[in-house]
């Protein structure tokens, strides 16, 4: 025992002449951090052009004297979209600041020349460059509708006859994708549907929708436009699945999934969910599916999109765009 | 329908009671708070609601059944209802605790479900490093809550998954061998970017004779490869080597304990931000046996790159909002973390570990802001407890003191002094009176110190932390409760800004500077041992936000119950 006492106190002591970190430290040195600001390389561009559509991306290189907090704006000088990158360091390289076409403000970027602009926290320095997009970014997945070709026959809708009705496909400056979009608006006190669309996996020339049959990894995608100072609308989707295969759905017996959607922002968001977490409702109150209850995207047959809002609301305004499955991720646009 | 569920399930096990005896029991406990608060500022501010009432009641009614006498089932749930929801509204219903345990075969013990499990202090340990003093009167009241609502016993995490654990035993050698293991999912996969993370470890102890015994443990934080969608794993391995020796004389008992080891922390894909360090921890301690008294002397390096997920997580987080007057003031501006929302808010609390450093108050705790296994500290510390046999007074002190091993933005390391005493009196067994009289004092005092030429890097911060409490039977089972408890803290720190990763990224200077003090007083009448009613009301104020300090008045009736 006392060998082994021995042996103990040994090890315990050998182990604890550990080597000084005198030498050593962790972080950035902090008199550089209280030093004066300055730039030591300006901010510059990996390349003078890019194709997005080819899964190119470019990134910024810039150098400061210390560690700072930085903000760096990619601003499409025709659309005006805007994409945000921020960072803390001393600089910026392609570990940092790399930018593979993706939005942060819509509208989404287009072939079109993009200012940068690197902004310092507590700092007056604001560097700028230019990049040129030669292609944009293109998103893989399934496109149900992104309204650029106006409205497919395979498709139906029922608008109400209520007042200042405007449900229809607007092309203009404010699409956050392409130039078409769906507009939706009007005033309906006595029912809360203001107008709906089906989209239908037939309008594709298909029984059902093109769809993995792993609902955790596809997820749905939408654009939607919240209105300044209304906050009445509502957007409702609903999926139905063909259990059986017969082409119809059958609401007692198969499965619909819906998603609601409560808009209280303003301007163009993006909303994306995993196809496994949609719910099954009944009159917008969770309830048990009518079917297997089993997610089933590769059965998806019918995807209903219905506006709402409650009928004392009075005018009620939305719009939609860009509606698309993604696999494994939910849309980076 | 899960009203109807309950009620069918507890028709069904009442059922089973008449029926099979002794093989069904019932536990859990009861609890109902009903508070009515006003909070005060020194400005004028007309946004803030200052006077709030509310509460609660909860059940958690739980059935433990043994099928037969080697297994235990148990599920407990809970009925929550906030006072002023009636008819169904505010009312939630939830599982608390579900878990099989039993012996397989001649004596491995198995448990699956739900489990609260420590290891050793440098493995698997739920340290408390933000409450650094003893609770008495009406903080034990709200410490008890927060303990039962966080699952927190003694140092333990809740998990789940499921441990074994067995004895082999050589009696003829006088040695027996105790193997432990255990796996838990610590989070599920999102079939996206998240991994399905799990934990899982063990341990092996040698005991020879009484007196002597030694083990490993070994504890692994780990993504299941294939479970998202890239292939940047996260590990986080520590293993130890535990040992303790004692000697028992007729006068004294002497014992030589310690744990070392080593840890490594990753991600497969950026191999360049591997932590790898040991550390080293251990104490010699003699009891006098005839006098009472205990001396302590220990040593601790613990490696500024020593990261052990199950021990260093804190309880709280710091990087977290107030779910009580989260906001004041005209700004609206933001009501940080203080003493009184650590006693008050079971919200804030972490239910289970983080493999991500969590942010600390320097004010509170900063000499061991993640419990005794925090990183880059090496130094000594020295205890004295003394307990009265005759149970009249008994003391607790202890002093710690600690430097860094490696500077922060600097060369220049922190040195730490760190002091906690408590001392509890009890007038009744020195006067032999018949009713329970308890007065007891703890105090906690910090001092952290970095010297440089440099004024950006010098640093200086001190903190008191006072509580005083008393306890008095004035009539039969009926107690008077009161505390005094008062925080300060003055000086500067220049706090790490961390990655995602934990590397440091930039530094945040602060400057310090405020009091908290809280009195409090009331009454609690006890049922029995687990079942008490009390009364308080008590008084807050806090200058931590020197230009928005602010007060509390709050009354609460807190009923409590275990059974």
């Amino acid at each position: 025992m006392e060998r082994i006492l021995q042996f103990l106190i040994f090890a315990i002591f050998l182990v604890g002449c550990r080597k000084d970190e005198l030498k050593k430290m962790d972080g950035p040195l902090l008199a550089d951090l209280n030093s004066k600001f300055s730039v030591i390389t300006s901010l510059k561009a990996s390349k003078d052009s890019v194709n997005f559509s080819t899964n190119e991306s470019v990134y910024f290189n810039a150098e400061f004297s210390k560690v700072a907090t930085w903000k760096l704006e990619i601003i499409g000088q025709t659309s005006g979209a805007v994409k945000e990158i921020t960072g803390t360091g001393s600089k910026l390289t392609s570990n940092e600041a790399s930018w593979d076409g993706s939005t942060t403000i819509f509208p989404v970027f287009r072939s079109e020349i993009c200012k940068a602009r690197l902004t310092i926290e507590g700092e007056d320095d604001t560097l700028i460059t230019t990049v040129k997009v030669n292609q944009p970014k293109v998103n893989s997945g399934f496109v149900v509708a992104d309204f650029e070709a106006g409205f497919n026959s395979g498709w139906s809708s029922f608008v109400q006859a209520g007042a200042k009705m405007d449900f229809q496909i607007k092309s203009d400056i404010t699409s956050p994708q392409g130039s078409g979009y769906l507009n939706m608006a009007g005033t309906v006190d006595w029912d809360w549907l203001i107008g709906l669309i089906n989209f239908k996996a037939t309008a594709y020339g298909n029984k059902t929708f093109p769809l993995s049959s792993n609902p955790s990894n596809l997820f749905f995608n939408v654009l939607v436009w919240g209105e300044e100072s209304l906050v009445n609308s509502l957007v409702l989707f609903q999926f139905q699945e063909d259990e059986n295969g017969d082409g119809n759905f059958s609401a007692n017996s198969e499965d619909m999934y819906s998603h609601q959607i409560t808009i209280n922002w303003v301007g163009w968001k993006l909303i994306s969910i995993r196809y496994s977490d949609l719910v099954s409702m009944a009159n917008g109150a969770p309830a048990a599916a009518s079917g297997n209850g089993v997610f089933e995207p590769n059965k998806l047959m019918q995807i209903n999109m219905l506006h709402l809002a409650n009928p004392k609301s009075g005018y009620a305004k939305s719009k939609l765009d860009y509606i698309i499955f993604t696999q494994n991720n939910p849309l980076k646009p | 329908m899960k009203i109807r569920i309950l009620i069918l399930f507890t028709l069904f096990t009442s059922l089973v009671i008449a029926q099979e005896g002794k093989k069904v029991q019932f536990l859990g406990g009861a609890r109902s708070v009903l508070s009515a608060s006003d909070f005060l500022t020194d400005e004028k501010d007309t946004v803030t609601v200052g006077k709030t009432t509310g509460g609660y009641a909860l059940i958690d009614l739980g059935i433990k059944i043994n099928p037969n006498p080697r297994t235990e089932i148990l599920g407990m749930f809970r009925i929550n209802n906030s006072f002023g929801g009636f008819w169904g509204s505010d009312v939630t219903f939830g599982v608390r605790q579900l878990h099989v345990k039993g012996i397989a075969g001649k004596g491995i013990r198995y448990q699956l479900g739900n489990i609260d499990y420590k290891l050793s202090p440098y493995t698997c340990y739920n340290s408390n490093p933000d409450l650094i003093l003893p609770s008495f009167g009406t903080t034990s009241i709200k410490e008890q809550i927060i303990n039962y609502e966080s699952f927190y016993k003694s140092n333990t995490w809740r998990q789940q998954g499921a441990a074994v654990d067995f004895i082999l035993d050589f009696s003829k050698y006088q040695d027996e061998v105790k193997f432990k293991g255990f796996l838990f999912r610590l989070n599920p996969s999102n079939q996206g970017a998240l991994f399905e993370r799990l934990y899982g470890g063990g341990s092996i102890v040698l005991k020879h004779h009484k007196n002597f015994q030694i083990g490993a443990n070994l504890a692994n934080v780990f993504d299941v490869r294939g479970t998202a969608l890239n292939n940047d794993v996260y590990r986080n391995q520590v293993a130890t080597l535990i040992y303790q020796y004692s000697h028992e004389s007729e006068k004294l008992n002497t014992e030589l304990s310690g744990e070392s080891g080593f840890s490594n922390t990753f991600s497969t894909e950026q191999i360049n931000s591997n932590l790898k360090d040991y550390f080293i921890h251990f104490k010699w301690n003699t009891t006098l046996k005839k006098t009472g008294w205990m001396f302590e002397v220990s040593y601790m390096d613990n490696g500024a790159e020593f990261r052990s997920a199950g021990a260093q997580s804190k309880r709280i987080d710091y990087n977290q909002q107030n779910s009580y007057y989260q906001r004041y003031t005209n700004n609206q501006i933001l009501r940080p973390i203080s003493y009184y929302d650590l006693y008050n808010d079971p919200s804030l609390y972490a239910m289970e570990f983080s493999t991500k450093l969590m942010d600390f108050n320097p004010a509170i705790n900063n000499v061991l802001p993640y419990g005794i296994a925090t990183f880059n500290r090496r130094g000594a510390y020295f205890s004295v407890n003394y307990s009265d046999k005759k149970e009249r007074i008994s003391t607790q002190l202890k002093y710690y003191r600690l430097g860094e091993i490696r500077g922060q933005g600097t060369l220049a390391l922190r040195k730490f002094d760190y002091f906690i005493g408590a001392i509890n009196f009890n007038p009744s067994a020195v006067f032999h009176w018949k009713k329970s009289q308890t007065v007891s004092l703890a105090l906690g005092y910090q001092h952290t110190n970095r010297d440089s030429q440099f004024a950006q890097e010098a640093i200086g911060l001190e903190s008191y932390t006072f509580n005083v409490g008393v306890s008095c039977e004035i009539l039969d089972k009926l107690y008077f409760i009161g505390n005094t408890f008062m925080f300060k803290s003055t000086g500067n720190e220049t706090l790490p800004i961390r990655d995602s990763k934990g590397t440091i990224i930039n530094f945040q200077a602060s400057t310090i500077s405020g009091n908290e003090y809280c009195l409090s007083g009331g009454l609690k009448f006890e049922f029995s041992k687990d079942v008490y009613l009390s009364i308080f009301y008590e008084h807050n104020k806090n200058s931590f936000m020197a230009l928005n300090p602010y007060q509390f008045n709050q009354f609460q009736v807190v009923y409590f119950m275990k059974f």
